[in-house]
């Protein structure tokens, strides 16, 4: 929100010495956020209103006019000009030969298009005030032709309030609140609100507008006052300009009044065609029906629209804009003004649903002050009498406010206080700062009793820590000293699956190569698709970033292979590995829908038909991780490809156990697949694993070691011929089954094929560790072992490998 | 054969083995001529076993006379071995001259973490040192942890300030890390001490400094007696630990309705000092974290009494950390997968020579 510093001033006298910019910077460390503090600068010489005698159009030009204007003193002058809208007998701001203004220098006289031209119509964008394109400055019709017009109204400061940091602060919607602010940091008084005494509108003899509120939860307050004989003008230019300053575009005095009253107070009002609008309903919208706003928009209303209604007919979707049939027009006589209060979520959650967000609703969003609503159409009638001197009360000021709220009181213990800032504050201290923000202080006993003020008591204030706040905030945060807490020693139970993912990460980054790359949550379905890959049922994303990214994802692979297409163009040998969520829907098994945490790995080298060695150093990688990082081994169980799942290879794909908890799986990735992935990539290798870590952070049992045996042990090699269907896990298991009185250990060393090696046979090593703790083994010891270990192989059907 | 042909015979080997040992260049030679002399079955060995053949009386002298020759050879044997031993010992010292000591080694690639794990990583060592764990939370999250558990009923203003991912099974994508103040406060109940790493989402258009997924890290600290002067010294400790040096820091009003009161903290611009520069628009302060009191309303949803306890949380950017850190410029590369925008460039080829722009 932007505040005019020359507003400000109506309210409080700020200190001369100090600067905007360090009022801005002060405001920032007591207050709200200062996004900005820009000086306005016109430095307008000279200027004077005129008022139009005659405009026509200049022969030969398309837009242009010929307009002669009365600049006082008996003087009329000739100018020619592109502003819109110059009806005769209006008066306009004027810069006559001579003026001068900082954007344009000196006027002089000028040809426009040849036909000679005197002075300027000033027009608003000249300085600085978002109007339509060349739309002239109009002034009061009290206007006199030839009066200068002052020019310090043009000068001006610009201070922007970053309007999230505002949210819970009502108040500060408007200038007299943030006057407010400035006079406590400042320790200046803060001027009353001038406004006409409530007994010039309440003790008329005049009609009052009937008003009903349905439900006063949604319309806390509705006040209304009807009034005659004004009309459409100018706004004085004073107003304009503090207008244009705090970005509003000047429209009609009635219009920029309540414009003005808004930015002042933050009270929202709407003035309605009092013709038109007979009595006053506040209630919700018939279900279905629709609505034509004064923008001339039709909208369908969404459930629980709340409406202001005449005789039950819609004229206002409260809160937000009015209608047009009881607009205000040019014409207009007789007004009903409406300053009402309304419960925020109603406003919020209407607007919300039309995409309709008016300054208005985002006002009454922040839980408006319902006091605000009568003085608002005081301080209406304040600023409007001046302009319209003709103008006659129709009605009686007319107040609903069926539930007056309660003053808030809060208990403030000065000790508690002290105690939570962490600095000291006595009883004395918290008088003194709060009274200036206009709460009330009782001391009882050794407690205080804050009351506090209307403006702060919507939802603002409403606990002890909300005024320890304010004490801190005028103490200034910067004053306290930092102290390190005082806590109480507590051994906190560990965060088992947060250890395995940082071990894990570890391992595979610092010590096994591996890069780490994050990615979206999300699949990209056209990536998904280029896969061939059909998610099938995934939790959804209501408002996806784009279309293409509305579903969780269940895996990592897709992206990480993604990242792998990206990086082959600088690397020939990749390994990346990625660590996250993903997401399950409720289903038939689970009833809630659920996320896990997941680690996947790729390995990808450019070499064709390299799947054997790859997926032999993935699963090299797997089996150190589980080691390493679970205390326990990995094993691969065959496992059939999942069609769904493109990227798992019909023949290399397996199951990962870790102890007897099934993993994940791990695969080499088809040669379709990489085709559809990167013709390129037709000429790589790529290897992937995925495990799901939730089920992984068992404890393990801790493997004890083995004394060094007394009489040493040997270690015998045997390489043996099975056939390529047969899987290393049957073969294993059957070689467990062999007995021997001397075998102390057989494990895995290495498999081979090709030369040496018949076709449709894998030749496997394996190495016996045999031993006797009793005695030292001899020669015999070993030959006999070789002939039972060769036995049994050759009964299994493995003939040696020779 | 008498005592004195034996001599004789004696006299030639340790000729002959004289000239085989100088003759012998290496230890292995040496290790050959040895057995051939005094083997089992060498000159020396051989005769050796001749002994019982003479006479009773001269059986001492002989054995005696023997004994001579063999240490005598012995000992040639000994003085070569040292000599070439010494010979190889300088030479192993003195060669090799052409061998480059500078040379870079062989190494396996260099694996890296993401700068984001990185930088969790900094963070989660400087609060395990002070006694606090870490926790986590789901990244798919209820409305209940993600808003209203933290004073953010529905229809609240300050909804709009964290523009949400809704999915349709009506969770929604946590938008900070706060939710996992109350799941932790359920979890331990107090004291706790704990920060929570991890992934966020915004509802908010992608350009160079704006994600819709990134990464925070909530600190959440309950006792009795948290004051806000705890809370300043303790993020002051956390800017210390992490940039490394003493950095001045100061507090702002800030408005998050899970803390009241809520702060913005600013730290003294590390470019310029706080003398004003692009980076810190010219204010000397750069905003590095919001924080505040814990709500009372907040310490009543995770069941703690805010009249024993107080507390204070706070919320640090880990995705603009790193982006301090390793000089990243544009967001967007965190999530884009390309490692090479990821990793400082000595890190990804062999030992660099030269690095230019
Ligand atoms: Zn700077």
């Amino acid at each position: 929100m932007l505040i005019s510093l020359n507003w400000i001033r109506d309210f409080v006298d700020l200190p001369r010495d100090v600067s905007p910019p360090e009022l801005g910077e002060r405001f920032t460390l007591t207050c709200a956020e200062i996004e900005g503090v820009e000086r306005i600068r016109v430095d307008a010489r000279g200027l004077i209103a005129a008022r139009v005698l005659s405009n026509r159009e200049l022969p030969g030009s398309r837009n242009l006019r010929h307009v002669v204007l009365d600049v006082g003193g008996g003087k009329a002058v000739e100018t020619v000009t592109a502003a819109p809208l110059l009806h005769v007998d209006t008066c306009v701001v004027y810069a006559p030969p001579g003026a001068s203004l900082a954007a344009f220098g000196v006027i002089r006289e000028a040809k426009v298009e040849g036909h000679a031209s005197v002075g300027m119509i000033l027009p608003g964008e000249a300085i600085g005030i978002e109007m339509a394109v060349q739309t002239a400055i109009f002034l009061p019709p009290y206007a006199e032709p030839g009066e200068e017009l002052a020019a310090e109204a043009f000068d001006d400061w610009v201070i922007e309030v970053d309007n999230k940091s505002i949210t819970h602060r009502p108040d500060l919607w408007g200038h007299y609140g943030i006057a407010r602010e400035l006079a406590a940091m400042y320790r200046r008084d803060l001027k009353p609100y001038p406004v006409v005494r409530l007994e010039e509108l309440t003790d008329v003899d005049l009609p009052e507008i009937p008003i009903t509120i349905d439900d006063p939860q949604r319309c806390p307050r509705y006040s209304g006052l009807r009034f005659g004989s004004v009309g459409s003008q100018a706004a004085p230019l004073w107003m304009q300009l503090r207008l244009g300053h705090v970005g509003l575009r000047p429209i009609d005095c009635l219009v920029d009044l309540t414009n003005y009253i808004m930015m002042e107070l933050g009270q929202p009002m709407h003035a309605f065609d009092g013709d038109k609008v007979e009595r006053i309903e506040v209630g919700l919208a018939e279900p279905g029906s629709t609505f034509v706003t004064l923008d001339g928009i039709e909208r369908a209303l969404p459930d629980a629209a709340l409406m202001i209604l005449s005789n039950r007919q819609p004229i206002a979707l409260a809160g937000i804009m009015g209608g047009l049939d009881t607009e205000i027009r040019a014409q207009t006589q007789s007004l009903l003004l409406e300053s009402a209060n309304f419960e925020p979520a109603t406003i919020r959650r209407c607007a919300n649903a039309l995409g309709l967000r008016t300054d208005a609703c985002v006002r009454f969003e922040k839980s408006l002050d319902p006091a605000n609503t009568v003085l608002a159409i005081q301080r209406f009638m304040h600023l409007a009498r001046p302009e319209f001197p003709q103008m006659k009360l129709a009605g009686r000021l007319s107040d609903a406010y069926p539930e007056p709220a309660e003053p808030v009181t809060v208990e403030v213990d000065p000790r508690f206080a002290a105690r939570f800032m962490g600095h000291p504050i006595e009883a004395k201290d918290i008088v003194e700062i709060l009274t200036p923000l206009g709460f009330t202080v009782d001391e009882d006993a050794d407690k205080l009793l804050v009351g506090v003020p209307s403006w702060r008591a919507t939802k603002d204030i409403s606990i002890e820590a909300d005024v320890i706040e304010e004490v801190a905030r005028y103490v200034g945060y910067n004053s306290i000293e930092p102290v390190l807490p005082d806590v109480e020693v507590r051994c906190f139970e560990p965060n088992a699956l947060h250890e395995l993912e940082q071990a894990s990460l570890r391992l595979l980054c610092l010590g096994l190569s591996f890069s780490e790359i994050h990615g979206y949550i999300w699949y990209d379905s056209n990536w998904t698709r280029r896969l061939g890959f059909d998610p099938g049922p995934c939790c959804e994303l209501k408002n996806p970033a784009s279309a293409a990214m509305h579903l969780l994802r269940q895996t990592l692979v897709p992206g990480l292979l993604a990242s792998v297409d990206l990086n082959r163009h600088y690397a020939a040998d990749l390994r990346l590995v990625e660590l996250g969520g993903v997401f399950f829907p409720e289903s038939a098994q689970v009833q809630e829908a659920h996320e896990r945490r997941h680690l996947g790995l790729v390995f990808a080298r450019r070499q064709k038909g390299a799947e054997e060695t790859l997926l032999a150093e993935l699963k090299g990688v797997v089996e150190t991780w589980s080691s390493q990082t679970l205390g326990k081994p990995a094993r691969f169980e065959p496992h059939p490809a999942d069609a769904a799942r493109p990227w798992e290879h019909p023949q290399m794909t397996a199951q990962v156990v870790v102890g007897d908890a099934v993993a994940g799986r791990l695969a080499a990735l088809p040669l379709g697949l990489r085709r559809a992935m990167d013709e390129h990539l037709a000429a790589w290798s790529v290897a992937w694993a995925e495990l799901e870590l939730n089920g992984l952070c068992t404890p393990a049992p801790v493997e004890k070691v083995r004394p060094v045996p007394a009489h040493p042990e040997v270690d015998l090699d045997f390489s043996f011929l099975v056939p390529v269907s047969a899987r290393y896990t049957a073969v294993a298991k059957q070689l467990a089954g062999f007995e021997h009185a001397l075998l102390k250990r057989i494990s895995y060393v290495g498999c081979y094929e090709g030369k040496s090696v018949p076709a449709g046979r894998r030749s496997l090593t394996v190495r016996c560790r045999i031993g006797d703790p009793a005695r030292t083994l001899v020669d015999d010891d070993i030959a006999s072992f070789r002939t039972a270990f060769e036995g049994f192989l050759g009964a299994c059907g493995w003939g040696l490998r020779r | 054969m008498d005592v004195e042909q034996l001599k004789l015979i004696l006299a030639g080997i340790e000729q002959e083995a004289r000239q085989a040992v100088q003759a012998a260049a290496t230890l292995e030679a040496l290790r050959g001529v040895r057995a051939k002399f005094l083997g089992k079955k060498g000159s020396l060995g051989q005769l050796m076993g001749t002994i019982r053949d003479y006479p009773p009386e001269q059986r001492g002298l002989a054995g005696q006379t023997l004994n001579a020759a063999s240490q005598a050879v012995t000992a040639l044997f000994e003085e070569r071995q040292k000599q070439i031993e010494s010979s190889e010992v300088a030479a192993d010292a003195s060669g090799a001259g052409a061998h480059d000591p500078s040379l870079p080694g062989v190494r396996l690639p260099l694996g890296n973490v993401h700068p984001v794990t990185a930088v969790q990583w900094q963070i989660e060592h400087v609060f395990q040192r002070l006694g606090f764990t870490v926790e986590a939370g789901p990244e798919m999250e209820s409305d209940y942890y993600n808003f209203e558990a933290l004073n953010i009923p529905a229809m609240h203003p300050a909804r709009d300030m964290q523009d949400t991912f809704w999915l349709t099974n009506g969770l929604l994508l946590r938008t900070h890390t706060s939710p996992v103040q109350v799941r932790t406060m359920e979890k331990f109940g107090p004291p706790i001490r704990c920060i929570v790493p991890g992934r966020c989402f915004r509802y908010e258009t992608i350009d160079a400094s704006h994600e819709n997924t990134f990464h925070q890290c909530e600190g959440l600290v309950i006792d009795r007696n948290i004051s806000i002067a705890n809370l300043i010294a303790v993020m002051r400790l956390l800017l210390r630990e992490v940039f490394q040096r003493d950095v001045k820091v100061r507090l702002r009003p800030g408005y998050f309705p899970f803390v009241e009161p809520g702060f913005e903290l600013d730290m003294s611009c590390l470019i310029c000092g706080g003398s004003g520069c692009a980076t810190c628009k010219r204010s000397g302060w750069v905003e590095v974290l919001p924080c505040g009191m814990v709500h009372p309303n907040v310490l009543r949803y995770g069941e703690i009494d805010p009249h024993e306890y107080t507390g204070f949380a706070f919320g640090l950017g880990l995705t603009r950390l790193a982006m301090m850190k390793y000089g990243i410029s544009d967001i967007r590369v965190m999530n884009a997968g390309d490692v090479r925008a990821l990793v400082p460039p000595s890190r990804m080829a062999g030992p660099t020579i030269v690095e230019r722009n």
